[in-house]
């Protein structure tokens, strides 16, 4: 489903140029529930970001579902995206002025999905987050706990095959993180593919597979057995 | 979607309200000035496009031409030019002339009496010309039968009440008998021409002894209608020489004025007329709406830190930038429009104080179609211009600086010029409106070479000088009565001229400079107390004083006296020695200089008795008015004060003053609040700054310091950019004057200082709660 081939990400200012990746080779397949680790700098958002479309790489291929994307424009990506990826935020990331409700019909209003599909369709994934009680409340209201199964909802909300996690309980306690993280194993056992950066052991132990950056290397790749 | 966008909009509306508040009033503001200046253009585009086929009405104007190559343009001309080109030039279909009635008439009919002063004596083509509804009487030619009057409807009611009153007679003092021959609608306000009745020229002819015949006399508005489908222009050429051709010596070249022009636009070559009023508003009010459309921009732009993280979530879920310029047009179109309703409330409440200051009954009318499609222009054009920035701004952001934290405000030198030229533009206005202001002071209460402070005229009825003499004598009787005289003229506004001046030694260059000239009584240098250079003024203790001249100095330049009396001169067929010479007053508005100006004692065409009265003068006037009624119980008294009608001819220029000082007075509260947003701008941005600062050893007065010198440093560059730009302006605006001031850097130095202090006290607030919070507050957060 992803495979990069010598990706490199560079940052440049006017006077320091920081190689964030450098010749990053990885291959994830469909269905696959991949946690990226690492130190604080090593590359781990950056590796994601690049995955998930939001960045292009300086250097390198980028394969996405079998199309090579590291030079498309930032309307073939948004359009890429929004079929395909669904992303989960460290800081929840939801819209203050947007309810519960509207939040997750978001993606849907971009893809042009009808009225009534939409109200179904959110309805549904609310209730499957366990959230539809606060439909209409605004994320400032909400539990932290609470707020990102709502962005759980919006992450799944267009049954993207692919969710990237950057972080997704590093603002929870660990009842909620725990339960956040029940989800998205779930998701991954009904076959989407999960890529989470993570800094926590016992949350990459819910992963497939390990990939340990250093300094923008991949050091290891470890194969876990799925429990 | 788009109930969820705008679902959207109000909602971070009502979220941030003083930010709301702000950004509505402000447009709101500039959309209450704009809607307030349109529909007084609007009311002022609209004089006299009732007429039907205006398009082919034009006035006749002369164009004096003079040795010293000034041309003089009036729009008054001979009598017999109107049956002249009505008969010699085909696309001349009806030509009427116009004159008002000389001075008051007084109306007798159905036993009441009145005395009336809106007269005017017109061809009968006259209400063929122009659209008049007839309402009662003779619906073709009104006024064609010669001893007919035609009433406008608000004379016939004050005469006859409401019946239809053709047929009955008028008398006119006393001894000229009328029959109502029509009654016509009143002319509306927005019409240049104003009367209450009509008389033919019959009437002219017998009371006022003057020759209709004449050439060389010109006291008549000319007003023509074109055949459909005539060339004006042709037209125009082909009657340029028309006067010359009859009187060769005549320096008068006739020219067409569109009838649409004539009360907007003036005739005088190098003068605008009132189009430069209506020019310099319209400009105000784009000026006034472009800060308010900065001032969006730039609270907009200011919170794009809280609406940058928005824009990312939406775009990595799938927004496209187009949605989101769409949204924040959205939200603009939206501030706009209630902005547009407030502005509506606005305009209602102020249109009795707008109407007043601009001397017209204006009127909101929300269902006039050009109305509406002002209003919607407005909206449109507000709400794109102020968004377009913001949403072009905000979409551009990429989701994921915003996510990497690296997101950098790049609109903030934007936002500086911004700011920048709203105060430029708001100080620029301020000094223009001071030196308006200065200038007004300067023409009104400058030397005008006479006193013209208590001064009490009261207009005469014909042919009463001999009861004049007798009532002089009385009126001297009473306390705090100095001076008493008579005059054609009052010396506010001197309307007779002639060329046919002549004196020893006349050179061909001097053979048609204009004089101004005026026939004046007894006493009349000593009641308005001019100064006398040399010689007399006129007085009984020289006989009757008659064929004998008082000139000014310009005159006695012109004619190249130095100062000397006793040298014949001729005005007219009149000979007569020189008796005095005095100082240059000025005879019309300081707006333009002093004419050449011939007196001459002619008692038979004495109109005004002027007296000069102690300073408490209602007590005074009202033992006049006592002697008055005593000797003219059938003539009401009604005086007039000097330095009124002098006022008079700066009211449309204090009109203008009062109104340039409001609209800058609200350009400069538009842009406190651009100011106000910057700030809060700033202090969200500066906080951490702040913080770091104060952490490390700076104390409030250092951070105070630092932080108001970043944003002064603004307002300084902004009065250094407004002094230029309102210098050159109002340098070419009092070079039209013939009398004017210096600026003086009084003006621009009180225009910093107040811009500084302004900008001062709206930042003040919002920078001291910056350096007072705790360091530990705004770190935390980071």
């Amino acid at each position: 489903m992803i495979k990069t081939k010598n990706l490199i990400k560079i940052f440049r200012t006017d006077e320091v140029e920081t190689t964030a990746l450098n010749n990053v080779n990885l291959e994830i397949n469909e269905g696959e529930f991949v946690a990226i680790m690492g130190p604080s700098g090593c590359g781990k958002s950056t590796l994601l970001n690049i995955i998930g479309l939001l960045d292009n790489p300086s250097e390198g291929e980028m394969h996405f579902n079998g199309y090579q994307v590291e030079n498309y424009t930032e309307r073939q990506r948004t359009n890429l995206r929004k079929e395909n990826i669904g992303f989960v935020f460290q800081s929840f990331n939801l819209i203050d002025e947007l309810t519960v409700f509207e939040n997750v019909e978001l993606p849907l209003l971009y893809m042009k999905v009808s009225g009534s599909e939409r109200k179904r369709r959110v309805n549904e994934a609310l209730e499957r987050m366990n959230i539809a009680h606060r439909a209409k409340h605004f994320p400032q209201q909400l539990s932290g706990g609470q707020q990102q199964r709502v962005a759980i909802a919006r992450a799944v909300i267009s049954n993207p095959k692919l969710i990237l996690a950057d972080e997704p309980t590093g603002n929870l306690d660990s009842a909620n993180g725990e339960e956040v993280m029940n989800l998205l194993t779930q998701l991954n056992e009904e076959g989407t593919t999960i890529i989470m950066v993570t800094h926590s052991p016992s949350d990459a132990d819910r992963s497939h597979r390990i990939i340990q950056l250093f300094d923008g290397h991949v050091v290891t790749e470890n194969m876990r057995q799925k429990l | 979607m788009i109930k969820i966008l705008l679902n959207t909009v109000i909602r971070n509306l009502y979220k941030q309200k003083v930010y709301s508040i702000v950004n509505i009033l402000g447009l709101a503001t500039g959309v209450t000035c704009t809607l307030l200046i349109l529909i007084w253009v609007n009311y002022e585009l609209s004089f006299d496009t009732y007429h039907k086929d205006i398009e082919r009405i034009y006035t006749v104007y002369e164009n004096q031409k003079y040795a010293d190559g000034d041309i003089f343009s009036v729009y008054s001309t001979p009598s017999p030019l109107a049956e002249s080109l009505k008969e010699e030039y085909p696309e001349v279909e009806y030509a009427s002339r116009l004159v008002s009635t000389w001075g008051q008439l007084v109306l007798s009919a159905n036993g009441k009496t009145f005395v009336e002063t809106g007269g005017k004596i017109v061809d009968p083509d006259f209400f063929k010309i122009f659209s008049i509804p007839v309402l009662y009487g003779d619906y073709i030619s009104p006024l064609s039968n010669e001893s007919t009057i035609v009433l406008s409807r608000r004379l016939s009611e004050k005469l006859f009440g409401d019946i239809d009153p053709i047929g009955l007679s008028i008398e006119i003092n006393s001894n000229y008998q009328f029959i109502v021959g029509a009654v016509v609608e009143n002319a509306p306000e927005n019409s240049s021409i104003h009367y209450d009745f009509f008389l033919p020229f019959k009437f002219f002819k017998e009371y006022w002894e003057y020759d209709l015949s004449d050439w060389e006399a010109n006291s008549f508005h000319l007003f023509v209608k074109l055949k459909d489908g005539a060339n004006s222009e042709y037209l125009a050429e082909n009657i340029r020489h028309h006067v010359r051709q009859r009187i060769p010596y005549s320096n008068v070249e006739l020219d067409l004025q569109a009838f649409e022009k004539y009360h907007l636009y003036s005739i005088s070559k190098n003068k605008s007329g009132p189009i430069w009023y209506v020019q310099v508003f319209l400009l105000v009010a784009v000026l006034i709406l472009l800060i308010a459309c900065f001032n969006y921009m730039n609270l907009a732009t200011a919170r794009s830190e809280r609406r940058a993280r928005e824009v990312a979530i939406r775009k990595v879920v799938g927004a496209q930038r187009r949605g989101l310029v769409g949204l924040f047009l959205t939200e603009s179109i939206v501030f706009t429009t209630i902005a547009l309703g407030l502005g509506i409330v606005f305009v209602e409440l102020l249109l009795p104080v707008f109407s007043d200051l601009t001397n017209r009954t204006l009127t909101l009318n929300p269902g006039n179609l050009k109305f509406l499609i002002a209003v919607v222009l407005i909206v449109l054009s507000t709400g794109v211009l102020s968004g377009s920035y913001p949403a072009l701004f905000l979409s551009s952001f990429l989701p994921i600086q915003v996510i990497r934290g690296v997101f950098r405000q790049d609109s903030a030198m934007l936002r500086k010029v911004l700011v920048i030229i709203q105060f430029t533009m708001s100080i620029a206005l301020f000094i223009c409106t001071c030196v308006i202001y200065k200038q007004l002071n300067f023409l009104k209460d400058s030397d005008v070479g006479y006193n013209k402070d208590n001064i009490v005229y009261v207009e005469m009825l014909d042919d009463f000088y001999e009861e004049y003499s007798e009532l002089k004598g009385e009126l001297l009787k009473i306390p705090g009565v100095h001076w008493v005289t008579a005059a054609n003229q009052m010396p506010v506004n001197f309307l007779n001229s002639t060329w046919d001046v002549n004196w020893p030694n006349k050179s061909v260059d001097s053979e048609d400079v204009l004089f101004q000239l005026s026939f004046v009584d007894f006493d009349f240098i000593e009641t308005f107390e001019m100064d006398v250079i040399q010689g007399r003024g006129f007085s009984n203790q020289f006989g009757e004083d008659t064929l004998k001249f008082i000139i000014n100095e310009s005159a006695a330049e012109k004619m190249g006296m130095v100062y000397t009396i006793g040298e014949k001169i001729s005005l007219w067929n009149y000979t007569g020695e020189v008796i005095g010479i005095v100082k240059d007053f000025n005879f019309n508005s300081l707006q333009v200089g002093v004419d050449p100006l011939i007196m001459m004692r002619k008692p038979s065409s004495f109109k005004y008795i002027g007296i000069r009265v102690g300073e408490d003068k209602d007590p005074i006037i009202n033992k006049i008015r006592k002697v008055w009624n005593r000797k003219f119980s059938h003539i009401p008294f009604n005086y007039r004060l000097l330095e009124e009608d002098f006022n008079y001819f700066y009211q449309a220029e204090s009109r203008m003053g009062k109104l340039f000082a409001s609209f800058t007075a609200i350009a400069f509260i538009i842009s406190c609040l651009g100011l106000f947003g910057l700030v809060s701008f700033i202090t969200e941005n500066k906080a951490r700054e702040v913080a770091l600062r104060k952490v490390f050893g700076a104390n409030v007065d250092n951070v105070f310091q630092l932080l108001f010198k970043e944003i002064l440093k603004w307002i300084v560059l902004s009065i250094a950019i407004a002094w230029i730009i309102s210098f050159f302006a109002m340098e070419w605006w009092l070079n039209g004057f013939a009398y004017r001031i210096e600026m003086g850097i009084g003006i621009f130095i009180m225009a910093a200082v107040l811009s500084l202090l302004v900008a001062c006290l709206t930042i003040y607030r919002q920078i001291a709660r910056l350096v007072t919070i705790a360091p530990a507050h705004v770190l935390k957060y980071e």
